[in-house]
C-alpha cells in the first residue's frame, strides 16, 4: 500500500527527519487559510498516488493567498492519471540549491534491503542511473543487524560528501531506514532531498510505500482514513478479498490462482479483449464465488465469462455451488465457460452443468477459452 | 538430504515429512492428500494441540520434540502467515534440512530474515506462496492436485501454483511425464532463488529437459537466463504469464508487479530467448517442445 505523500511526510517528520511546514487541504478556502498561517510563497502538490504528477501538472508554486486560492481550485477539479484530485498538501517554498536522493527499497533477488543515495535528485532514480551512474552509490543492508551510522557515512563519503553535509546525510538515512524498518516498507525515499542555502537537509518529497502483508502489525500506526482505490470494481474486490484488475475489454475471468489468471488474460487477449483479470487466491467459498460472479458481471458490456480453477487447495465443487447460484438468481444469459480440474472435480462438473455452465474437461486453457469464442461466434 | 543431487532425492518416498499447523481445516486436509499419495508423514506439530492424532499422525507442541520422536527431516508449513517467521526459526533450530513454505501474505520483512537464516544454516527453503514439490509417483509435499501429474523426465520450476498445475496437466495429458516439480514462491523475496532450483535440475539425473514457468515482477527470469546460458547443459523451455498485465498493479501474487520498466513479460522473454531458452507463447506449445528434445 503505498501512503500519500502528506501521510509519509507525517511520518518521516515524527521520526526526526526534517520536511518543511505543511498541511492538508480539501478545499481552496483551506488552501488560502494553510497559506496565510505559513507564509507565502507556498508549494500545492495534488495529494494523487500517481507516477507523473509532476510533470502532469499537479505541483504549483503560489506566491500569495489570492493565488492559492485559484491555483486550488483549479488542481481540486482535475484528475491527475485517473485519479481524482481530493485533497491538497500546501507546504512552505524552501530554497534550495542542490538536489539528492535517498531511497530504501527491498532488493527481491538479493533478498535485502538496499540503500540507494545520489547526489543528483528530483528525477526518478531510474532516470540518473542512466545518465549518470557515477552519481549514485548503493548499499545492501543486513536485515538482521540494520544499517549502521557508519555505513551511511560511507556510501555518502563515496559520492564525496564531507563535513557538515556528510554527517546530515548519513543521519537522514539512518533515520528513514528506521522509517523502512518499523513501518515494513517497500520503499521509503526522499527525492528530491533538498540543501538549502546554509547547508541543512530537508526532504521536499516523501514516498513511503508499506507491505500490504504486514498491515495486520503496522495498521495502529497508519493513518488509514480513506479511500485509496479509486476504480470501484477494484475496490469492491479489495472488500471481498480477491485481486481484480480492470482491464477495457468484454470477457470476464475469474481464476483461481494469479498465475493461471495471467495466463488466461494473456489467452484470452490472443483472440478477444479481457475485461478484467480476477484471481481469488486459497480462500475460495461458495459464497465468495458468488460475489466474484457478481463484481464480474457488473463491468458493463460483459459478454461471457471464463472461469478457470483447479482444486489445489480450493474447494472447487463449493466455487460451482457458488457460480450456479448466481446464475440461477441473477438470469445469466450470456455464456459461461468453466474449466474446473483436481480435487473432487466429477462432482463439480455436474454442479456447473446442473447450472446451465459450459464445462470444458481438457486441460489445456487455449481450448477452453476456444469453446468460449465459438459459443460467442466469434 | 541437504546440498545438491538428484531432485528426487529432495523429496521421495522416504523422505520423513512434517506438517507444521497440522490441526487446522487446511492443514489436516492436505495431510489426507499427501498421506494418500504415499508421502511418508511422520509427525505433525501445533503449538498447544501436543497428544492429538491427525489422520494418524502424532501431534507434537514443538518441533524439537516431533524430530526427536519421529526422525522428521523435511517440513510443510500451513502455519498462518503472522506466525511463519517465529515457526521457521524454530524448525531450523530443530535440525530440520527442507522447509516449504506454503502461506501467502508473509511479511516481506520476514522473509528476508528468514532466507538469511536459511543460508547461514544450509537449509533448503522454498516460498512463500509455494505449493511445494511433488515428484511423481514418488511423494508430495505441498497443496497440487496430484491427478494432473505423472512420472516422467521434464523437471519443471513455476513461480505460480495453479499454473504449474496447468503445466503438469497439460504434459500428462500428452504422454509425457515429469521428474520433479517444484514450486519457488510468488513472493517479491523468495526463500530460493530460480538459478539455485535450476542447479539442482541440471545435476539431476532423472531430469532430461527443464520448463520454467514465469510471469511478470522482479527479476528471477532474467537472472536465470545468465545462468542458463553459462552453466546448463540441459534444454531449456520457459512460458512467462501476464504479457498484457498493466504497469503498477499487482497481478494477485505480491510479487507479480511491473515497476516502469522492470518486470515486463518482454524482457523476461528477450533475456531467456538470447540465452537460448525456447520461449512458450502458450501453455500448450510445451508439448510440441518436448517432442522435439525427444521426450
Amino acid at each position: 500500500m503505498r501512503l500519500h505523500e502528506y501521510e509519509a511526510a507525517d511520518i518521516f517528520s515524527a521520526a526526526g527527519i526534517p520536511v518543511p511546514a505543511r498541511a492538508v487541504a480539501a478545499t481552496p478556502e483551506e488552501a488560502r487559510k494553510i497559506a496565510e498561517d505559513l507564509g507565502c510563497p507556498v508549494v500545492l502538490k495534488a495529494q494523487v498516488l500517481a507516477g507523473g504528477r509532476s510533470l502532469a501538472g499537479g505541483v504549483k508554486v503560489a506566491a500569495s493567498p489570492v493565488e492559492v486560492y485559484a491555483l486550488s481550485g483549479d488542481l481540486l477539479r482535475r484528475d491527475i492519471e485517473g485519479f481524482p484530485v481530493r485533497r491538497l498538501l500546501v507546504s512552505k517554498r524552501v530554497t534550495i540549491k542542490r538536489e539528492l536522493y535517498v531511497g530504501i527499497t527491498v532488493d527481491g533477488y538479493e533478498g535485502k534491503p538496499v540503500a540507494l543515495v545520489s547526489a543528483e535528485g528530483g528525477m526518478s532514480i531510474e532516470r540518473v542511473a542512466e545518465r549518470c551512474p557515477e552519481k549514485i552509490a548503493s548499499l545492501h543492508v543486513d536485515v538482521d543487524r540494520g544499517l549502521f551510522p557508519y555505513e551511511a557515512r560511507g556510501i555518502f563519503r563515496k559520492l564525496g560528501f564531507s563535513s557538515q553535509e556528510l554527517l546530515s546525510a548519513a543521519d537522514i538515512l539512518v533515520r528513514l531506514y528506521g522509517v523502512f524498518q518499523s513501518y515494513d516498507a517497500l520503499t521509503a525515499e526522499i527525492n528530491p532531498l533538498g540543501v538549502t542555502p546554509d547547508a541543512s537537509l530537508i526532504a521536499v518529497d516523501t514516498v513511503l510505500e508499506v507491505d500490504d502483508s504486514a498491515l495486520f502489525r503496522v495498521r495502529d500506526h497508519l493513518p488509514l482514513d480513506h479511500e485509496r482505490i479509486e476504480n470501484p470494481l477494484e475496490r469492491k474486490g479489495k472488500e471481498l478479498g480477491v485481486t481484480y484488475v480492470d482491464l477495457d475489454g468484454d470477457i470476464g475471468i475469474i481464476s483461481s490462482g494469479a498465475g493461471l489468471g495471467m495466463a488466461t488474460m494473456d489467452i484470452v487477449a490472443r483472440k478477444g479483449r479481457p475485461a478484467n483479470f480476477l484471481e481469488t487466491g486459497g480462500g475460495i467459498t461458495e459464497e465468495l464465488l458468488y460475489n466474484t460472479m457478481d463484481l464480474v458481471m457488473m463491468k458493463p458490456g460483459i459478454r461471457g465469462v471464463f472461469i478457470n480453477i483447479y482444486g489445489g487447495i480450493n474447494p472447487i465443487h463449493e466455487a460451482a455451488q457458488g457460480i450456479v447460484r448466481y446464475m440461477k438468481e441473477r438470469h445469466v444469459r450470456i455464456p459461461v465457460v468453466a474449466k474446473a480440474l483436481g480435487n473432487r472435480q466429477e462432482e463439480t462438473w455436474g454442479i456447473l452443468r446442473g447450472g446451465g455452465v459450459h464445462v470444458v474437461t481438457d486441460v489445456a486453457t487455449e481450448r477452453a477459452v476456444d469453446r468460449l469464442f465459438e459459443l460467442l461466434g466469434t | 538430504m541437504s546440498g545438491g543431487g538428484a531432485m528426487s532425492i529432495l523429496v521421495d518416498r522416504h523422505t520423513r515429512v512434517l506438517i507444521q499447523g497440522i490441526t487446522g481445516r487446511v492443514g489436516s486436509i492436505q495431510t489426507r492428500w499427501m498421506i494418500e499419495y504415499g508421502t511418508s508423514i511422520v509427525a505433525g506439530v501445533t503449538p498447544g494441540k501436543g497428544g492429538l492424532t491427525v489422520e494418524g499422525v502424532p501431534v507434537f507442541d514443538t518441533v524439537e520434540e516431533a524430530v526427536g520422536e519421529t526422525g522428521a527431516e523435511a517440513s510443510v508449513f500451513f502455519v498462518p502467515s503472522p506466525f511463519v517467521k517465529d515457526a521457521f526459526y524454530e524448525t531450523v533450530a530443530a535440525g530440520i534440512h527442507l522447509i516449504l513454505v506454503v502461506p501467502e501474505h508473509v511479511p516481506v520483512h520476514d522473509v528476508m530474515a528468514m532466507r538469511q537464516h536459511a543460508r547461514l544454516n544450509g537449509v533448503i527453503a522454498l516460498g512463500p506462496t509455494t505449493p511445494g514439490i511433488i515428484t511423481p509417483g514418488e511423494a508430495k509435499m505441498g497443496i497440487m492436485p496430484a491427478s494432473l501429474f505423472s512420472s516422467g523426465q521434464i523437471g519443471v520450476i513455476s513461480r505460480s501454483g495453479t499454473l504449474s498445475y496447468e503445466m503438469a496437466g497439460i504434459l500428462t495429458e500428452a504422454g509425457i511425464g515429469q521428474s520433479t516439480v517444484v514450486g519457488m514462491g510468488a513472493d517479491p523475496v523468495v526463500l530460493t532463488n530460480l538459478p539455485d532450483i535450476l542447479e539442482r535440475f541440471e545435476h539431476d539425473k532423472e531430469s532430461g529437459a527443464v520448463v520454467i514457468v514465469g510471469e511478470v515482477g522482479g527479476i528471477q527470469e532474467e537472472r536465470a537466463a545468465r545462468f542458463i546460458a553459462e552453466r546448463m547443459s540441459k534444454p531449456v523451455a520457459a512460458y512467462i504469464a501476464g504479457g498484457i498485465a498493466p504497469e503498477g498493479k499487482r497481478m494477485g501474487h505480491a510479487g507479480a508487479i511491473i515497476r516502469g520498466s522492470t518486470g515486463t513479460a518482454d524482457s523476461k522473454r528477450k533475456a531467456l530467448r538470447d540465452a537460448g531458452v525456447e520461449v512458450l507463447e502458450t501453455p500448450m506449445a510445451v508439448v510440441d517442445w518436448a517432442r522435439e528434445h525427444g521426450i
